[in-house]
């Protein structure tokens, strides 16, 4: 694991953007989730590590209340973002999930142009008043996305005529659209090759600066290379949550120190 | 050391006995397979040789062409305002069409010894008078003109071009007789009597038992038309609804489960059930009137509406979640996400569905006989809505109705309509196919 770029870095003292406490979740008679708690920090990328079905999906479902659609799942334990209970019952996961945007494992724009693609969050929250307006949105999300210069010329073109990485980042671009104030991406560069890897990689940097990004990953080293902190996952349990520099160079329990090197997993 | 070398599996060249087996398994397989193919392709051949064999006739009617003088005398004895022309009866413009065919027949030449002039009036259908009437009621600035006009043919005159009718036939026939057939050829030949392309059989109504030659489909095709826009108004948005309620929204328990399974079973109910069904409610208890194309067109819309729910429940099932996903991430509520994308990409699924329930619609039979469809309609109803509840024929029960009668005429219109009914479902196939091309897109 040399290759890794951890160094000492310096994780700014950033406040709580969201919390989770005592988190469980069951799939019918599955108890997927046990006893998760987690503080989520402001302007931070945060890597969820861990075997396949360890949960690590399942809880980034949780933080913006995805795994409602899914009818057998239920959610037990507080989550909340900027102190407000996500789960309360007057909380509409409509409003919840404008403020807490998602890019998916696949790249999924909605079969349309790569304007409407983008412009179509604005425009259901109302974001816009004018043309000029939702252009100027769509604009800069593309822009934040890194994906303007490559389509700029062509935003009336299909987006799913993209290819897999820019297709990725006009979700990105989806995603930002909306000004999100958290960001949560399931396995994002899974499907692309290691280039456009690289320049999402680049771009969850450079969008730190605004959100709070929650990333799951398979690959240790984007976890290492991307986040600042990491927590890692393992048959539904959260087993060990700290800063990255410290996961990898100095895991505290020994299934972790087992995973990054290679031993279990 | 040969033993050693030689290997569990026989040469590559030689086929051992299991990959025989199964080389001759697929070959059977491939012929039974080619077999089922021809056989239905030979029965479709059949099936529309004999139609269009039988049907093609019903196009085309013999005619005798006549120059006709409206002597005002005959047509306008007393003037020829609406009302005085309106009491001339067919009867006085027979006596004219008589004289006019005795008439060409001198002027031709043509040999009719033995045959009274009640002979010769007779070959000309019973009809003709009455479309000459009514021509002359339509413009009565025809009268005092010299009009060419083709009178229809008796029916069997016609059948005889045709090879329907034969002398023999013709000996033992009461309405026709083989001197009257040898004059017919006569006149054929003469160019006075011939067969001609005849827009009557689409726009004419049914007639009665005596007269084939001017049974048309108007009615028929009307009230189809007018069941078929009743289908599409109220099926269409009620399946579409139900089955987005049932596929999106609808929670999952045992009560879901049994409408499920009873709109599965609904659409294997036979039709005439559905006939009965409508009969006891549309008819005898809401009162709507028989015959009427509204309450076929609500019979037609129950049969139609299983179909239309499970074709539409099929499309909205294929399409990716992760398109719902994406429109959830980004804050779509569920009825946005549906409505603004998943319903777009299933309408080239759900519009075939509809087409299909509409094609099987229209050409349905039974129930319409139930409420009464198969009376015997010569007016056309008037236009949509109030004609919705005036008496109308169906193309399906039209053939129906003709195949019933003695007349042997009768059966090649009924193959003409079955021809003009094939015609409607290939168009409304062409019309499925183009709107789905129109909506589905690739990207």
């Amino acid at each position: 694991m040399n290759d890794m770029r951890i160094v000492e870095r310096t994780v700014d003292a950033n406040k709580a953007k969201m919390t989770a406490r005592g988190v469980q979740v069951y799939y019918g008679a599955t108890h997927a989730l046990k006893d998760v708690s987690v503080d989520i920090l402001d302007n931070t990328v945060t890597a969820f590590i861990g075997p396949s079905g360890c949960g690590k999906s399942t809880f980034l479902r949780c933080l913006n209340r995805m795994n409602d659609t899914v009818a057998i799942a239920r959610v037990t334990g507080e989550i909340r973002l900027d102190g407000e209970d996500i789960y309360d019952k007057r909380v509409d996961p409509v409003q919840l999930r404008a403020r807490v945007g998602m890019v998916f494992q696949k790249p999924n724009p909605f079969p349309k142009s790569i304007y409407d693609n983008v412009a179509y969050g604005p425009r259901i929250h109302g974001l816009a008043r004018t043309k000029a307006e939702l252009d100027q949105i769509v604009e800069t999300s593309l822009r934040k996305a890194a994906i303007w210069n490559e389509v700029k010329d062509r935003l009336a073109a299909p987006g799913t005529g993209l290819s897999g990485g820019q297709q990725q980042r006009l979700c990105i671009a989806r995603a930002i659209a909306t000004s999100p104030e958290v960001l949560l991406m399931d396995e994002p560069c899974s499907a692309l090759d290691p280039i456009a890897t690289a320049q999402v990689e680049e771009l969850i940097d450079e969008l730190r600066s605004q959100f709070s990004v929650v990333i799951v990953t398979h690959s240790m080293q984007q976890a290492a290379r991307v986040s600042q902190r990491t927590a890692f996952f393992h048959l539904g349990n959260l087993v060990e949550y700290g800063e990255t520099g410290q996961i990898f160079t100095n895991p505290k329990d020994p299934r972790t120190e087992s995973y990054i090197t290679g031993r279990i997993g | 050391m040969t033993d050693a070398t030689a290997s569990v599996h026989g040469s590559l060249f030689q086929a051992d006995a299991r990959t025989r087996r199964r080389r001759a398994a697929e070959t059977r397989f491939r012929a039974y397979g080619l077999g089922a193919v021809i056989l239905s392709v030979l029965a479709l051949v059949f099936l529309l040789s004999s139609v269009l064999g039988n049907g093609t006739g019903a196009f085309r009617q013999s005619v005798i062409r006549l120059e006709i003088t409206l002597d005002p005398a005959i047509v306008a004895p007393k003037g020829t305002d609406p009302e005085a022309l309106a009491k001339v009866t067919t009867i006085g413009y027979g006596r004219l069409l008589d004289q006019e065919v005795i008439a060409e027949l001198t002027a031709k030449g043509i040999d009719t010894a033995g045959m009274s002039a009640k002979d010769i009036s007779a070959m000309l259908s019973k009809e003709a008078a009455a479309d000459l009437r009514r021509m002359v009621l339509a413009d009565p600035s025809l009268i005092g003109q010299t009009i060419t006009f083709d009178a229809f043919a008796n029916g069997r005159i016609d059948g005889y071009f045709k090879g329907r009718v034969t002398m023999e036939s013709a000996a033992l026939d009461s309405n026709v007789s083989p001197a009257q057939l040898l004059l017919a050829e006569r006149m054929r030949d003469a160019g006075l009597l011939r067969l001609a392309f005849n827009p009557g059989f689409l726009t004419a109504p049914d007639a009665s038992e005596l007269r084939p030659e001017v049974a048309g489909l108007g009615v028929a095709i009307l009230g189809s038309a007018y069941m078929m826009m009743i289908v599409l108004v109220l099926a269409l948005p009620l399946g579409v609804a139900a089955s987005i309620y049932l596929e999106e929204f609808a929670p999952k328990n045992k009560l879901t489960d049994l409408i499920e399974v009873n709109i599965s079973n609904l659409a294997a109910v036979p039709s005439i059930v559905f006939g009965i069904l409508g009969l006891a409610i549309f008819i005898n208890f809401a009162g709507l009137p028989q015959s009427a194309p509204i309450v076929g067109g609500l019979v037609l819309t129950l049969m139609t509406l299983p179909t239309i729910i499970i074709s539409t429940r099929a499309a909205l099932k294929a399409v990716p979640p992760s398109i719902r996903d994406a429109a959830l991430g980004v804050g779509a509520s569920k009825m946005q996400a549906i409505f603004h994308h998943v319903l777009p990409l299933a309408m080239p699924g759900i519009l075939t569905g509809t087409i299909i329930g509409l094609a099987q619609a229209l050409g349905e039979t039974a129930p319409l006989l139930l409420i009464g469809m198969v009376a015997f309609v010569r007016d056309f109803p008037a236009a949509p809505p109030e004609g919705f509840f005036d008496p109308a024929s169906a193309l399906p029960v039209q053939v129906y109705n003709w195949t019933t009668r003695a007349d042997p005429a009768f059966m090649e219109r009924a193959s003409g309509a079955i021809i003009v009914l094939l015609v409607f479902l290939v168009a409304m196939n062409a019309v499925a196919i183009v709107l789905r091309r129109r909506f589905e897109r690739r990207w």
